[in-house]
């Protein structure tokens, strides 16, 4: 922070832009606290760990026929692993869509990823397929299926107006959801009680095989969108003012829909719908980060990955051993602490 | 003419109504241009196929002698800037981080900026008078302080052509004094060449080096502020009686609404 002089007015100006540095430093303390809640996640629950425990087992120092040694590497562990990529997937494809769309409304389901991928999943719990293979494949299936229909129909018009496509994607949401409804109501008691967990989202089925899966795309996905964090601090001024500053705009746009989308609809083909998450962190983020997104991306990704991960520990401790759906606990927690944070700021959706 | 933008027998239409049609005109280096003419006489439109935001149907458009279509968009930004009329923005930024935005089409994929940027920014800020507005928040400021922030935008681009659309359109007798003033220095000083669509008569009558005056869609006359304003143009243009004479203070035409 080294004050820059101005020699003609006099003016201290103390402001720096951020740097590639102050981005990196925020990140690694956001991510000892990642590694911190997925330990303590891993600790808590029907089966009581204690930190020695932990300890000599992450060593490997345990006996192979520790139970603990199972609790922890055979459910705690991918499931923690699993919430921490879902929850960082959909906080950076809240970010990256609310600039894209100029939309402080918007989430990664706007475009209607979700009910696309519901219908895969409902299809699927219908059919009798397992959560292994058959269900996640029909619900990415159905998350590609409603990706290429918006952007068909959104794509109508000059350089994919963002009105059109939100458009497109409410009218695409509200088709998906009529069957998903029909389906429901239709569906014996056994399958009733999956689909509603599927539908509020649910880690219980983790393996590690999911987030190997996942892990790959999402930090692909990553990297790519990262590397339009400063064409969306520019998009957010207009589409017009960012083509007149240099924005290849069209391109940007369609890289980023064809890449959150695909993040999304993979992640979600593995946890079911978790609400909020996308919609909320991005915000609490750009209230204490600012709007830039070359540091708000990377924070927002690890602080969603904290959230549902302590979120998912909620869920399968409060009513242990029964478990809630995730769903319930991040909007249950979320909604309050929004309109808290609200009231405080004002009305302003705006950090700064 | 030394000059940096042609654009040769230009037309466009929206659906099969022409906007513009066989429209040629020059913009010299240093040169600062005021195109005036009614609302629908085609002014945006000529900035957007300026700015290559559209594509003209008929006719060239040449930068510095070179066809417009060959820039890439990150290349036209390095040579045009655009001031628009108003800009809204959806997240908050502070001023210095919007003018650090006219810096995007000079860095690469990560990078962030670096001290020339920064140097860059702050003349630019400098020149627009706005540098002590450079933490305030940019929605939080007034319509004449917001407009000389997006001056600065456009100003750290280091274009050779700033196009400016109705920018003093929203402020008051004051600003829109200092906008226009800021305009004539930038163009005798710096020898930048400037684009103006505006629809105060006077003040760009004044300041301006030379006027086009659009009406639908055509090169209706083209000139010198006193050859061009005169009451038979206007009235024949804006369709409404006026009268001109000499502004005493100034000596530049004066129009007025009889």
């Amino acid at each position: 922070m080294t004050p820059q002089n101005n020699r003609q007015t006099g003016t201290t100006i103390s402001i720096r832009p951020l740097t590639a540095g102050t981005v990196v430093k925020v990140c690694l303390i956001l991510i000892a606290l990642l590694i911190l809640t997925a330990l303590f996640s891993t600790m808590v629950g029907t089966a009581k760990i204690t930190w020695g425990q932990l300890w000599n087992l992450l060593l490997g120092n345990a006996a192979a026929t520790d139970p603990a040694r199972l609790v922890i590497f055979r459910i705690r562990l991918p499931r923690v692993m699993l919430a921490g990529l879902v929850g960082f997937s959909l906080s950076l494809g809240g970010v990256v869509f609310q600039a894209l769309l100029r939309n402080p409304l918007a989430d990664p389901f706007i475009l209607g990823v979700s009910s696309g991928s519901a219908f895969g999943a409902v299809l699927g719990i219908m059919l009798g397929l397992g959560f292994t293979f058959g269900i996640p494949v029909l619900a990415f299936g159905g998350a590609v299926l409603t990706m290429y229909l918006v952007l068909v129909l959104g794509k109508k018009r000059i350089g994919m107006e963002s009105s059109t496509i939100i458009l497109a994607g409410v009218i695409i949401n509200a088709f998906f959801t009529a069957i998903i409804m029909f389906f429901i109501a239709t569906a014996a008691n056994d399958r009733l009680h999956t689909m509603l967990f599927w539908l509020y989202g649910d880690l219980s089925q983790s393996r590690f095989a999911e987030s190997a899966i996942t892990a790959p795309a999402v930090i692909a996905g990553f990297l790519i969108l990262y590397c339009f964090a400063r064409h969306l601090n520019v998009m957010t001024a207009g589409e017009e003012a960012a083509l007149h500053l240099g924005v290849n705009v069209g391109r940007a746009k369609l890289i980023c829909f064809l890449v959150v989308s695909l993040v999304i609809g993979l992640v979600v083909a593995f946890s079911g719908l978790i609400g909020f998450v996308g919609l909320v962190i991005p915000h609490l983020c750009r209230m204490i980060f600012g709007s830039d997104h070359r540091l708000l991306m990377p924070v927002s990704a690890l602080s969603g990955a904290i959230f549902l991960i302590a979120a998912d520990t909620l869920a399968r401790t409060v009513i242990s051993p029964s478990e809630l759906p995730v769903g319930v606990i991040t909007a249950f927690l979320g909604a309050p602490f929004f309109i808290y944070l609200l009231r405080k700021r004002g009305s302003r959706w705006t950090g700064s | 003419m030394d000059g940096i933008l042609s654009l040769s027998r230009v037309g466009y239409r929206y659906g099969s109504q022409w906007a513009l049609r066989g429209v040629s005109l020059e913009i010299g280096t240093g040169e600062l241009v005021g195109i005036l003419g009614p609302n629908g006489s085609g002014k945006t439109t000529l900035l957007k196929i300026a700015d290559r935001i559209l594509e003209p149907h008929e006719g060239t458009v040449s930068l510095k002698g070179r066809p417009l279509q060959t820039y890439t968009r990150a290349g036209l930004a390095r040579e045009i800037a655009l001031v628009p009329q108003e800009n809204h923005f959806q997240f908050a930024f502070s001023s210095l981080e919007v003018v650090l935005m006219g810096r995007f089409s000079h860095m690469g994929l990560f990078q962030f900026e670096g001290e020339r940027d920064m140097e860059v920014a702050f003349a630019s800020m400098e020149a627009a008078h706005c540098v002590q507005l450079a933490e305030r928040p940019i929605d939080r400021l007034s319509g004449g302080e917001k407009q000389r922030v997006l001056l600065a935008r456009a100003l750290a681009q280091e274009p050779g052509l700033i196009l400016l659309d109705e920018p003093t359109s929203f402020l008051d007798l004051r600003f829109k004094k200092e906008i226009f003033e800021l305009l004539s220095s930038l163009s005798k000083e710096r020898r930048l060449s400037l684009m103006i669509v505006s629809h105060d008569m006077d003040l760009t009558a004044r300041y301006c080096d030379r006027i086009i005056l659009l009406h639908r869609g055509r090169v209706f006359s083209e000139g010198r502020p006193e050859d061009v304003l005169t009451a038979r143009n206007v009235e024949a243009v804006y369709r409404c009686p006026v009268t001109v004479d000499k502004n005493p203070a100034t000596g530049s035409p004066r129009v007025s609404i009889v």
